[in-house]
Formats: structure tokens, C-alpha cells, sequence
């Protein structure tokens, strides 16, 4: 297998998420009763026209200009022509010679290497509906039939399965920050296809398999890995990869063949003589921006340079566009950044995740994350009291400061008052305190410990350990 | 244009045709094609192909959800339903 | 018109409602221009706001033949064909809503060629029409049931549509006006598309007037089509028409359609045009460039018609494929199934750029050269079809030689501009009528030119069929 170079093309289907279909004027929506959302347009009834939708078109254009397309000066639609059930006018409104957008990139981190993906083009089409089969008989629903659809082809720029993941996962983050799909893979909104070949290195391209079915990132990268497996045992047999359409089995965890079409598709494509073409304006252009932001890659760079962030907490922090933007609304409320994202990272995760919330959406608002960190910065609590006020928050839907003062939560200082209670634990521990004045510093830690317990876990730690060294003159 | 040109052809448009149909439909298509040789005679170098009548400007639709409140009237006429769902028999 | 007739918005009225459904049952019986005939089923449907605002005291309670590929809502939608048979619309084409809004009221399908493909209308699934001026004739196609009806005095205007010349052939073979407007005028929403970029809904009438008043009310943008346009984003390049140009080749005409343009030509000049010839050679190619481009787009148009979600499907099928094929065999006719077989293998893979993409270039070439005619001359003078209204069967045309007789008429089609066939004079049994050709959105030139020869070539009511209605 070493021996081969190994070429993976993605074809990435992702649902515009547009109220209304992209020809008609019907809601578009998941998991509605079967042909409620239909009218005569998506319903492919006699007379009827298609009538492009604004904002399928500017989403489509803004995500191609996020992957730094050429955006088309003048696109049209054409139809793509087969017969399928599913199919109400057995032909697809879909671009082919002119699409909206040609030749971007997208950036992914694979192996901690970042590579540049090339895009092939980015073009509107409208979705099928759904064929249900149900013993020997198949039914239909037109639901999703409409449902606007940006198809994402890039280059066989890809060479393993997990590449192909990650790519999958950059590019839902990025659909997602610029709010124009949800990318669940598990509904549909997002759909991927691939196309995988392998040849000795050197020799070019091989012969190209289509895997289709893979209805989730970890079917992608299965079904790679598996593919080029089977290419690789082909060719280690002197025998030739035969170009097909094959299915992701997920119960056999296997490509297998699609039910063999006696011809290769030939899809008559011709200009939508229903559609004028679309040529953006400045206008038009200038409204792009309102849905463009900065990327998800993008944003992970600046903010771990911003916030001497690891990698693996920028990565974590950028996933989602509201995420990062809670953790920097909470840094510019004064918080440290440091303390916030190990924070977030860490024990306000475990939180929401128990509290089953996006902490942008909890309790725990920006306002009342950044005090709590601000207590802890100042020293007014320390960690492990800040921890209850975590909870507390939850618990109590209160600001940090209300419960610190409520409870009376405030960090212990004074030192009189730390002393009295180093004497106490002294008192009661004479056999630790004999060890330690026979050279043994073990018990230190132990002694430490029954003070902030004695204290109720508010005695500042840093003074404790002051007290204490100083008692037995260990400087 | 020969008779497996005429059956790939039909075969993509979902038209079904008897020995009889191939050899009349056949003749008329065949007619039509040498007709279309025609067309050769005319120099094309430059010219645009018209796609489209008249291109005026972008034509655009509000993205409004308009329910067409006649969904349950075009179920009517589906020839087999199932529920809400439009029937067909399946692939065994 | 003679004093013993009655006013068209009394047909509809309780007290006039009887005596029509009963005359046009009566008159019908022999012209079958009618599919389906109800003048009480569109009650209650047109947009009662919008009618305080648009109702038009001229279209006010006037009843209308549709052509039966134009959607009205409660009404068939056969498309002349077996495949729609059962298909009833659940909504109204743009067209017929203005209409309704305006006070007009449809009242029946009218009979066509299936989907539109023929020059006879004896390409209908279901009967044969008859010209009403010589019942042994051809009425015309494909808007033959619409030409029929008007001209049988069924109704005073009906709609139709042309992609080739479907209005204003059976217009002309029938002996009433047939206005196929600017590509675009009219939304198609509704109109069942044979051939979309090359057709447009229009109107038939034997009086100018309604016809003009109709055009009025369809016409405009529509958010449902967007390739309808404003007519303001055309230029007024001319306000009246003062030189009528006329083709210097007028070969190949029979000697009747020869007659006709004579005659037209005299009038125009008694009626103060100049005349001056043209030469569009290129018009040799509009017939195999228009068949071209008409079936490769039809092949598409058709390929919703399944048996899937509405329309006749077959008793039996074993799968999906079988039950779609037969669906198809078993509803549509050899005309149609030729056209989708031929605009299938043009737009194929191999053969696209020699077939269609050459006929799209050539449409070009075409339009290049009228736009380069109306240049010198405000209006063109074109014979319809090379013959009168032929007989039905085998007595009249082939299918072969009907198409290649579109020659003059489809060039509107490929090129967009608007076209206007006239009543011409009855010579021998049937009238014999001739066309003018606009530029884009100057449907004005031709209302005007046609009122100027009003009174030299009038509409002639059918012998047999004197207007009981005016
Ligand atoms: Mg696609
Ligand atoms: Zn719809």
C-alpha cells in the first residue's frame, strides 16, 4: 500500500438554510408529516415555474467567497436530466458550465501540518425528496423536495480517510459560523460523497470510485480507509480497479457495488431556459459581507496569539462561533485570559455538559463567568471555593459576587486569624509535628491540609504554607 | 443515426418502443435528423448561442415561507397513496 | 354586427346563462372546439380585492375559452393528452387570474394538438376540431379549439399559446386575430411548457379591441416568472407605423397565401403605408433551428409526466421504471414521443454541440438579422402558413410537411418579438390570413395596423355560424 499515492476528491452537499425553498415559496424544515411543505412548483405540476429564492444565492455566493472562490459575474442554472421518483420533474435545477463559484481552498490542520485543500467549485442546486422503502412498496415524500442546496466539489487534493474527516469537520465549522446550514450530517443538511483512487506514485490520477451513502464524517473516513484497501489489493494483483459507483455498507463496514446502471449517466445538461442568469451586483456583493466573518482557522490562530492559548484549547475555543465569542466577551470584561480558557476548558465543561447547555446559552453568562474569574484573580476566593461558586451559579441562577457574600465564601487572609487555627491543627497533631521536628517535612503537606480544612477551605493556601514554615523555622 | 443510437436515446427518455414503434418513430426521428444537416450550411463562428429570449436584470424572490394551503388537494390527485405518502412499487 | 344580436356579459347573467350553455352546446357539437365546457365553474374565484382596482368595464362578465394547457383552477388540465387525463388544477395561471380579477370569466378548455405539437389540433388525444368555416378543414394548431371557438362566435376571445405559430395559424386558418405577444409580456405561469424559451401565452379575438383590452390586462412582470419582463426596460423606438416592410422572396407560397399577401399589401398602401421589401435569408434555417431548440427543451418539459404524482398511471407495474415507462407509452401520442425522442438525442453528449448549441447560435443569427431589417422598416409583413386551412387525414399536410410549412411563423419564436395574424379574406371555402411582426414590446404597432385594415379585411363570421353574440 506504501507504494501507491492515494487521491480523495470530496463532493459535499450542504442545505442552505433558507426559510423558504429555493424555488417555491414553501417552508423548508426536517421531520414535518409527509407532503405538508408542497405546492404545485416543488410538486413538479404542469405550468409551473421555478423562481430563485435571494437568499439561497447570496448564502451559496458568501460560502464560496469564504473558500475564497472566483465568484461568478454571471452564473446560470441548468438541468441536470434523469429520472428518479424522488425526482418530480426528472430533471435537477442545478449549475454545470457557469457556477456561482471556481477555484478556492479551504485550510485544514492534519497532523499538525496545516494544508490547503483546493476547491474545484461551489454550485446551487435543489434537493430531491425522500423515497421511503417499505416492503414492495416504496413510498414518496416531496418535504425536502426544493430544499436549496450548495454543492462543494473540491480537488482530489485528499490522500487518507482521516484527511477527508477533518476536512468534513473544518468545513461544518465553517458553515456553521457563517450561519447558513446547521451541518448535521445525521439529518441531512450536510452530505458528503467521495471520490477515491489510488495509482503507483508518479503515475497521475488512478481510476476514480465514487463512494456514496456516507451519511456521517466517521463513514467518510471508514469508507477511505476501506477503499483504498481494496484499490490497493486490485492493483497488488496486477488487476485493474473497475470506475464505478459504490455504497458505504455502515452494518458490514464495506464499499460494495451500487445496483450496476447498464450506461453511464449522460445528463444532457442545458442552459434553465425558466431561470435568467444572475449576475451579482455591488450591491449584492456588498451584502456578502454581512454573513461573512472571520473563519473558524483564522480565528483559532489569532486567538491563541491574542491569548497565549495551546493549540489544543484554541481548537477547542473555536469550534463554535458563539463559544469563541463568549470566551473573548468574557476576556474583555477583565478576566485573564489565561484562567478563562483553562476554565472553560475544563471545570465549566464538565458543568454544562452535567447541565446539558452550551454555556453561551447557561446561566453562567459572560457578565457572571468574567467575575468569577476576576474573585479568583484578585485572590477574593480561591480555586477550589471557586469551584462551589460554579456550581452555585447553577444551582442558584445568582452573580458570583452575590453567593461569595451570601455564603461568606471570601478567601481567608488574616493572618492573626490563619495562625490561631495553624496552632489548633498543631495541637491536635503532635505526632506529625514530632516527625517534622525530627527532619521528616512529609506531615507538612497533611498539616496543610487539616488548616484550610479547619478553615472551611477559605484560609489562603500561600499563607498557610507561610505560617507553617515559618512556625518551624525551615528558612 | 442507427437503431442503437435510437434505443440508448429512447431508453434515457423513458420511452418504451415496440419493433413496430422503432421502425415508424425510427423513420420520423431519422427524417428530422437529416433535416437538421441542415443546419450546417449556416456560419455560426462568432455567435452567441441565445439561451434566452430577452436578459433584462436579476430576477429575485423575497425568501417568504407562502404555504400553498393546497397540499392536501394535490394529494388527491396521486393514482396511489398511502397515508400522506405518494406509493410506488418497489425493487424487490 | 347585425341588431339581432345580444351583448357578451349577458351570457353569464341568470337570466342569459341557459340560452348560452344551450347554444354553445348546440354549435358545439359540430365545431368540438371545446374539451370541457362549465361557465359556472370559476365562480367565486377571481381576487375580489384586487377586482376593485383592476376590473376593466370592457372584459366585465365576458366568458373565455382556455386553451386546454393554460391552468385553471377546478378545471381538466389534458394538455390534449391521454397522460393528464385525470388531472384537474389546483391553482390558475397568472394569466387567468388578471383576467378573472378583471371581471372575465372563463368558461371552458379548449381543444390542441397534445402539449402543443401540431399544426391541426388533429394531434389532441381526445377529438378532432373543426374549422367552422369548412367543417371538412383543419382548424389550425395547436390553439386550434381556441381559434374555433371564437371563430364560431362560442366566445369573444379565448387564450392560447404559441411556441411555432400555435396562435396565429389556426388564428389565420380560422379567420380571426391571434396575437402572440413579446416573449416575456405575458408570465407562463400556468402555461404547461413545451418549449420554454421560445413560448408565451396570447389571445384570439375576432374583435381588435377586446383583443387589445385582454392583451392589457395579461400582460406585465410577475414574481412567479422571472423571465417575464417589464415592458420599461424596452426602449420606445417607434410610436406609429408608417413603413411596412415585406419579404422580397415570396416563393413557395400556394396561390391563395400569394392572394392574401397581395391583397394585404394593396390595403396597406390605400391605407397610407409605405411598402418597402426586405430580404431575410436566413429564414431558411428557423424551422430546423426552431425544431431543434422546441424538442430538446420538450424533452425535458416532459419528463415530470410519470404517473407518479398525478395523471394516468398503468393498472399493473413491477417496479418504478416499468410503471414510468409505461405510464409514458401508454400516455403519450407518436408526435410526442418523436419530439422527446428527438430533443433527447440533440441534447445528448456527442451530439449537443453539432445539434443544439449550433441551433441556438443560428437563433442568434436570426434574431441579428431582424433586428437589422427593423431597422429601416417599423413593422414586417410575413405570410403565416404557405397554405389555407389544409383538410383533416390524409387529404390534408404530413406531419413532416406541416412542420416544415412553420417557416414564417417561427421566426417570431426564435427571435421573441411579437407577431399578429389577421383575418384575411375568405378565398374559396376558408379565410386566409397573413401575419405582422413587431419589434420587441411594440405590440402597439400592431393593434394600430391591424385597425387600419379593419375595414378592407374584416373577420368574417362562418357562413354557417352567424354571431348570435356581440
Ligand atoms: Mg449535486
Ligand atoms: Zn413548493
Amino acid at each position: 500500500m506504501s507504494t501507491y499515492k492515494s487521491f480523495i476528491g470530496l463532493e459535499i452537499h450542504i442545505q442552505l438554510n433558507t426559510k423558504s425553498k429555493v424555488f417555491c415559496s414553501c417552508k423548508t424544515s426536517f421531520g414535518d408529516e409527509a407532503n405538508t411543505n408542497v405546492c404545485p412548483v416543488c410538486m413538479g405540476y404542469p405550468g409551473t415555474l421555478p423562481a430563485l429564492n435571494q437568499e439561497a444565492i447570496r448564502k451559496g455566493y458568501a460560502v464560496a467567497k469564504a473558500l475564497h472562490c472566483n465568484l461568478a459575474e454571471r452564473c446560470h442554472f441548468e438541468r441536470k436530466n434523469y429520472f428518479y421518483p424522488d425526482l418530480p420533474k426528472n430533471y435537477q435545477i442545478s449549475q454545470f458550465a457557469a457556477p456561482l463559484g471556481t477555484e478556492g481552498w479551504i485550510e485544514i490542520d492534519y497532523q499538525n501540518q496545516r494544508k490547503r485543500i483546493r476547491i474545484k467549485e461551489c454550485h446551487l442546486e435543489e434537493d430531491a425528496g425522500k423515497m421511503i422503502h417499505a416492503g414492495d412498496m416504496s413510498l414518496l415524500d416531496y418535504n425536502r423536495t426544493g430544499t436549496p442546496l450548495l454543492e462543494i466539489v473540491t480537488e482530489p487534493d485528499l490522500e487518507f480517510g482521516d484527511e477527508a474527516e477533518i476536512l468534513l469537520h473544518e468545513l461544518r465549522r465553517l458553515v456553521r459560523y457563517l450561519g447558513v446550514c446547521d451541518g448535521n450530517m445525521e439529518e441531512g443538511s450536510m452530505r458528503c460523497d467521495a471520490n477515491v483512487s489510488i495509482n503507483l506514485a508518479g503515475q497521475g490520477l488512478g481510476r476514480k470510485v465514487e463512494v456514496k451513502n456516507l451519511n456521517s464524517s466517521r463513514f467518510v473516513r471508514k469508507a477511505i480507509v476501506h477503499e483504498l484497501e481494496r484499490q490497493a489489493q486490485i492493483l497488488d494483483k496486477g488487476a485493474i480497479v473497475l470506475q464505478e459507483t459504490r455504497l458505504w455498507n455502515e452494518n458490514r463496514d464495506q464499499t460494495e457495488t451500487m445496483r450496476s446502471k447498464e450506461s453511464a449517466h449522460d445528463y444532457r445538461y442545458f442552459t434553465e431556459p425558466d431561470l435568467p442568469p444572475f449576475s451579482p451586483d455591488k450591491e449584492f456583493l456588498a451584502s456578502l459581507d454581512k454573513i461573512l466573518t472571520e473563519l473558524p482557522l483564522d480565528r483559532k490562530d489569532r486567538m491563541s496569539k491574542a491569548y497565549g492559548l495551546s493549540a489544543a484549547q484554541a481548537d477547542f475555543i473555536a469550534e463554535e462561533r458563539p463559544f469563541a465569542d463568549y470566551f473573548e466577551q468574557t476576556v474583555k470584561l477583565g478576566a485573564d485570559a489565561t484562567n478563562v480558557a483553562a476554565w472553560l476548558c475544563g471545570d465549566v465543561q464538565k458543568v454544562v455538559n452535567r447541565e446539558n447547555v452550551a454555556v453561551y446559552e447557561s446561566k453562567l453568562s459572560a457578565n457572571r463567568f468574567a467575575s468569577l474569574i476576576k474573585l479568583l484573580d484578585k485572590g477574593t476566593i480561591s480555586g477550589k471555593i471557586a469551584k462551589q461558586v460554579l456550581d452555585l451559579v447553577f444551582d442558584e441562577d445568582k452573580d458570583p459576587e452575590v453567593l461569595v457574600k451570601e455564603k461568606g465564601l471570601e478567601q481567608l487572609t488574616d493572618r492573626k486569624t490563619i495562625r490561631g487555627l495553624v496552632d489548633q491543627v498543631l495541637a491536635n497533631n503532635s505526632k506529625a509535628v514530632a516527625q517534622i521536628r525530627e527532619g521528616d517535612q512529609k506531615p507538612l503537606g497533611f498539616l496543610a491540609g487539616q488548616v484550610l480544612k479547619e478553615s472551611g477551605g477559605k484560609a489562603d493556601p500561600r499563607i498557610v504554607q507561610e505560617i507553617l514554615t515559618e512556625v518551624f523555622s525551615l528558612k | 443515426m442507427d437503431t442503437q443510437d435510437l434505443v440508448t436515446t429512447a431508453g434515457m427518455a423513458y420511452i418504451q418502443l415496440s419493433d413496430k414503434e422503432l421502425e415508424t418513430l425510427g423513420k420520423a426521428v431519422e427524417q428530422m435528423v437529416d433535416f437538421f444537416e441542415k443546419m450546417g450550411e449556416v456560419n455560426i463562428e462568432g455567435l452567441q448561442p441565445t439561451t434566452h429570449a430577452f436578459i433584462k436584470k436579476n430576477r429575485l424572490r423575497e425568501d417568504e415561507v407562502r404555504p400553498s394551503g393546497i397540499a392536501d388537494e394535490m394529494l388527491e390527485q396521486a393514482p396511489d397513496l398511502e397515508d400522506r405518502f405518494i406509493c410506488i412499487p418497489n425493487v424487490l | 354586427m347585425a341588431a339581432q344580436t345580444r351583448p357578451w356579459n349577458e351570457t353569464l347573467k341568470p337570466e342569459g346563462i341557459k340560452a348560452y350553455k344551450q347554444f354553445v352546446a348546440e354549435r358545439d357539437k359540430q365545431v368540438a372546439s371545446f374539451l370541457e365546457f362549465d361557465p359556472l365553474r370559476a365562480q367565486g374565484t377571481s381576487n375580489e380585492r384586487a377586482a376593485v382596482s383592476t376590473k376593466s368595464k370592457t372584459l366585465e362578465g365576458l366568458p373565455f375559452g382556455v386553451k386546454d394547457n393554460i391552468a385553471v383552477k377546478n378545471f381538466h388540465l389534458t394538455c390534449g393528452s391521454k397522460i393528464l387525463e385525470s388531472l384537474v388544477s389546483p391553482y390558475n395561471a397568472t394569466a387567468i387570474q388578471k383576467l378573472l380579477d378583471a371581471g372575465a370569466v372563463p368558461v371552458g378548455k379548449t381543444n390542441m394538438d397534445e402539449f402543443g405539437m401540431g399544426s391541426s389540433t388533429d394531434n389532441s388525444a381526445y377529438k378532432t376540431t373543426n374549422n367552422p368555416h369548412d367543417l371538412t378543414r383543419v382548424s389550425g394548431g395547436s390553439s386550434g379549439g381556441s381559434a374555433a371557438a371564437v371563430a364560431a362566435g362560442l366566445v369573444p376571445f379565448a387564450l392560447g399559446s404559441d411556441t411555432g405559430g400555435s396562435i396565429r395559424q389556426p388564428a389565420s386558418f380560422c379567420g380571426v386575430y391571434g396575437l402572440k405577444p413579446t416573449y416575456g409580456a405575458v408570465s407562463r405561469y400556468g402555461l404547461v411548457a413545451y418549449a420554454s424559451s421560445l413560448e408565451v401565452v396570447g389571445a384570439l379575438a375576432k374583435d381588435i379591441t377586446i383583443l387589445e383590452n385582454v392583451y392589457e390586462t395579461i400582460k406585465g412582470l410577475d414574481g412567479r416568472d422571472q423571465t417575464s419582463t417589464d415592458p420599461n426596460d424596452f426602449p420606445l423606438l417607434k410610436k406609429e407605423v408608417k413603413t411596412v416592410g415585406v419579404l422580397a422572396d415570396r416563393s413557395g407560397l400556394d396561390g391563395m397565401q400569394a392572394k392574401s399577401l397581395e391583397i394585404s399589401i394593396e390595403a396597406l398602401k390605400k391605407a397610407g403605408f409605405a411598402i418597402k421589401e426586405v430580404s431575410l435569408p436566413l429564414l431558411d434555417y428557423a424551422v430546423p433551428a426552431y425544431y431543434t431548440i422546441a424538442s430538446a427543451e420538450a424533452s425535458a418539459n416532459l419528463a415530470r409526466f410519470n404517473g407518479i404524482r398525478y395523471g394516468n398511471r398503468p393498472i399493473y407495474s413491477e417496479n418504478p421504471d416499468d410503471l414510468v415507462r409505461q405510464a409514458r407509452d401508454q400516455g403519450f401520442g407518436d408526435e410526442v414521443k418523436l419530439r422527446i425522442l428527438l430533443g433527447t438525442f440533440v441534447l445528448r453528449s456527442g451530439f449537443q454541440d453539432q445539434y443544439y448549441l449550433r441551433a441556438q447560435k443560428i437563433r442568434t443569427a436570426i434574431r441579428n438579422q431582424f433586428d437589422r431589417a427593423f431597422e429601416d422598416i417599423d413593422l414586417l409583413l410575413l405570410p403565416v402558413f404557405p397554405i389555407p386551412a389544409f383538410k383533416h387525414g390524409d387529404l390534408g399536410m404530413t406531419a413532416f410537411q406541416q412542420k416544415l410549412a412553420d417557416k414564417y411563423t417561427t421566426a417570431a419564436n426564435l427571435t421573441g418579438l411579437p407577431g399578429l395574424s389577421l383575418p384575411g379574406p375568405v378565398l374559396e371555402s376558408v379565410p386566409v390570413g397573413m401575419q405582422f411582426m413587431a419589434p420587441a414590446m411594440h405590440e402597439h404597432l400592431l393593434f394600430q395596423v391591424a385597425r387600419a385594415l379593419q375595414s378592407s379585411l374584416p373577420s368574417a363570421d362562418p357562413a354557417a355560424y352567424p354571431a348570435v353574440y356581440s
